[in-house]
């Protein structure tokens, strides 16, 4: 059951941003973005490449503060926390907001420490009680079976798929409210892509999730809301069965009918 | 002008080879001319005295008046000629005059009936003799007339600076004949086991010059035992390092054993400094600052050493001088510890530099991931990038070490000069090593290669000094290149 976006009652709203602009020196990597973002939904952000998505994502942890010439303005809320207020605990931020990027990036550590390591430095979990976080993170992301065995190896040693999965139990084991994720399967097999959708779809029982893809069947398969963006401008946001059955714009349906980009 | 064409394209091959070559030619060049060292013949030298059995236990034979110095020595004793060294022995009229009563002498023959009245000796300095020949000398003891008392000792010691150890030889001291009438017990002592001693005789006196030759006869033989190479690896491996003297020492430990401790400290105290300035670089720094302190370091880096080394000469070493000088009873400023300090800052930017290098090539990605699972900066930096350069902070360490290791003007200028081994046995005496003066492997070359002999066994053992400091920081650079190409991250 999915409520129709103008129906959204403000306790339903768990990220929002309000004529967000983006900059990177010159050029305007957003423009005017105001999107809403439904709690324990999946909300797919698409669009031709270039047109802001990862940027979109990248402002609600403030990833994107380290990129010389980055400059933002106008309002943007997480949970209830404003991420580029002064007064904002950046590492409580990133806590409540996990996020899983499109190339599997495992640190250069064993499975089990990758997992670990935010659960340790967040919470101070040690011994059996972060071995039980560890677990059911890897349990969650269907990553347990396969590496039970393995724990104390570099995780480096995973397949590209089984990477990706450690990536998201990574993220699970800090227990966030809202998880971004950012072209998850792009670099995955058919399986390893299915899984992940399931994931998701499971996921968004109890987590606010945005994720970015260039699979228009996945963006229909999962999400439950989807947005579209074009030249860093928001053209159509809509819940999903809506927006890819009956687009209201000529871009979107271009779009997703592979007319455009 | 296809061949050109050809050339160039096969510029980098041709470079390789070019390179490869050069090196092994210069590896062989150093190997070659350090042969040198093996081809060296041993010197060996003792004086034997007769002392009066009264005699203060503190006279010793290198002290005694009419002692005999039984000596091979192998280098021509620099520009001391056989005639100065070779003294008459004293006739009984001069043993009255000086009041002393007990002599020896040498002569050149080795054979008991040969012994001529006129041809015994005080000193007896011989030519050169390769290490693999026999060499006795006959050594006859008597007393002038006056003699009062009825016994005699026959006292032995090596001549100065003489190490019996590191001769190549069985050296025996061994009574041939006692005088006629007088029964003594045959005895045979080994000089290496026991280099000093003393044994009682019955005394014996010469009544006349001519007499002199019937008395005791005593034999130093030296027998060969090592081969010429093995005795020189010995001797290199030995704990001095003295080439000039006349039994000269070419132990290399002092040097080398100064050489890596100071190397060690400095990679001590540059590491940590090194690696928190590329830290500081590559992850802190905002782009305006990294902008101007990145070509400072390597401004930094391209310093001459030598100035670096005068830098120490003036400032730090009287600042260690002044404000350590009195509490540790340092002679000098110019000491290990001052050496490690400059050698430290010349291996900073390197290390430094090189980090940051490694560094930057961390993936972004890593940082990021770190960043967004809501790790700090600091634990982004000590358990995500760190780690993932570790490799390549090894091999920047490795580098700038092999650089340290091999600098010659900074240790030259602040060392101190002096090769000496570091004390080990206590941490006092330790410490109180690494503030005395001492002397590396380079400077050692740099210092001595000017002076030597070409072709001498000095300057063969200076070549293999530089073998050596050639073998060290070839490792440590192959070393470098092993963990620097295993890197850990694959992103
Ligand atoms: N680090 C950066 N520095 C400067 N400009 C950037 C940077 N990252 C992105 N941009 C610019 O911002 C705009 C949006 O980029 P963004 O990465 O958000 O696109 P995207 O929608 O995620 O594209 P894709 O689907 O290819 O991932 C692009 O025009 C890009 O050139
Ligand atoms: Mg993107």
């Amino acid at each position: 059951m999915v409520e129709p976006l103008n129906a959204l009652r403000a306790e339903q709203v768990a990220v929002e941003t309000r004529a967000l602009n983006v900059f990177y020196g010159d050029t305007q990597a957003l423009k005017n973005v105001s999107l809403p973002v439904a709690r324990h939904r999946v909300t797919a952000l698409i669009g031709p490449s270039g047109c802001g998505k990862s940027t979109f994502l990248r402002c609600l942890n403030r990833l994107n503060d380290r990129i010389p010439g980055f400059r933002m303005e106008g309002k943007v809320r997480v949970l209830e926390m404003d991420p580029y207020s002064k007064h904002t605990d950046l590492i409580e931020l990133r806590r409540r907001v996990g996020m899983v990027f499109q190339k599997p990036t495992p640190l250069p550590m064993s499975i089990y420490d990758n997992v670990a390591i935010g659960a340790r430095s967040h919470y101070g979990l040690r011994g059996k009680l972060l071995d039980e976080v560890v677990e059911q993170a890897l349990q969650r992301a269907a990553l347990w079976d396969e590496v039970k065995d393995i724990l104390k190896r570099p995780a480096l040693q995973l397949s590209g798929g089984q990477q990706q999965r450690l990536c998201i139990a990574r993220m699970l084991a800090v227990d966030p409210e809202v998880i971004l994720m950012d072209e998850p399967c792009s670099a995955l097999d058919p399986v390893s892509t299915f899984r992940i959708e399931e994931l998701m779809i499971d996921l968004a029982k109890d987590h606010t999730v945005i994720v970015v893809t260039h699979n228009m069947q996945q963006a229909a398969r999962v999400s439950h809301y989807t947005a579209f963006f074009m030249y860093g401008e928001l053209v159509e946001y809509d819940a999903s069965k809506q927006l890819f059955l009956s687009p209201q714009q000529k871009a979107t349906e271009d779009y997703i009918s592979g007319r455009f980009g | 002008m296809r061949w050109l064409g050809r050339l160039f394209d096969n510029t980098v091959y041709i470079t390789g080879v070019t390179v490869s070559l050069a090196v092994l030619v210069m590896f062989y060049y150093i190997a070659h001319e350090s042969s040198y060292a093996f081809r060296q013949t041993f010197s060996w030298g003792y004086r034997l005295a007769l002392l009066p059995a009264d005699a203060d236990l503190s006279t010793t034979p290198n002290s005694a008046l009419y002692s005999s110095l039984v000596a091979v020595n192998a280098e021509g004793a620099d520009g001391l000629d056989e005639r100065e060294e070779t003294l008459p022995a004293p006739t009984i009229e001069q043993m009255q005059s000086e009041a002393a009563f007990l002599a020896t002498a040498t002569t050149l023959v080795s054979e008991v009936s040969q012994i001529r009245e006129d041809q015994l000796y005080r000193d007896d300095w011989r030519e050169p003799k390769p290490a693999e020949r026999e060499e006795r000398i006959l050594v006859l003891g008597y007393a002038s007339p006056g003699y009062v008392h009825s016994t005699m000792y026959l006292a032995w010691e090596p001549d100065h600076s003489f190490a019996p150890r590191l001769a190549p030889y069985r050296l025996v001291l061994r009574l041939v004949r006692p005088p006629q009438g007088v029964s003594v017990e045959p005895f045979e002592i080994d000089l290496k086991r026991q280099a000093s001693g003393r044994v009682a005789l019955p005394a014996w006196a010469a009544r006349s010059d001519a007499e002199r030759t019937q008395g005791y006869v005593f034999e130093v033989a030296a027998i060969p035992q090592t081969s010429t190479f093995w005795a020189t690896v010995r001797g290199v491996l030995s704990a001095e390092w003295a080439p000039t003297l006349i039994y000269p020492r070419y132990g290399i430990f002092p040097l080398l054993l100064a050489t890596t401790l100071m190397s060690l400290l400095a990679m001590l105290i540059a590491t940590p400094l090194g690696v928190a300035t590329a830290l500081y670089l590559s992850e802190v720094a905002s782009p305006r600052v990294r902008e101007w302190l990145k070509p400072a370091l390597e401004l930094i880096a391209s310093v001459p050493s030598v100035v670096l080394g005068y830098f120490g000469l003036m400032f730090v070493a009287p600042a260690l001088q002044n404000w350590l000088g009195q509490s540790l009873g340092i002679q000098s400023g110019r000491n290990l510890l001052t050496t490690s300090i400059i050698l430290a800052v010349l291996a900073i930017p390197i290390v430094a530099s090189v980090t940051e290098d490694v560094l930057k090539a961390v993936p972004e990605s890593l940082r990021e991931s770190a960043l967004a699972l809501g790790l700090s900066q600091s634990e982004t930096l000590w358990e995500v990038v760190l780690p993932a350069a570790r490799a390549g902070v090894v091999a920047a360490i490795l580098i700038g070490a092999a650089r340290v290791y091999g600098e010659t003007m900074i240790v030259w200028i602040l060392s101190g000069g002096t090769a000496t081994m570091p004390a080990f046995h206590s941490p006092v005496a330790f410490a109180q090593s690494l503030v005395s003066s001492t002397r590396g492997i380079p400077d050692t070359i740099a210092i001595e290669m000017g002076n030597v002999t070409f072709e001498s066994v000095h300057y063969g053992h200076l070549f293999l000094l530089g073998l050596v400091l050639f073998c060290v920081t070839v490792i440590a650079n192959l070393a470098a290149l092993r963990v620097g190409r295993r890197q850990v991250w694959r992103v």
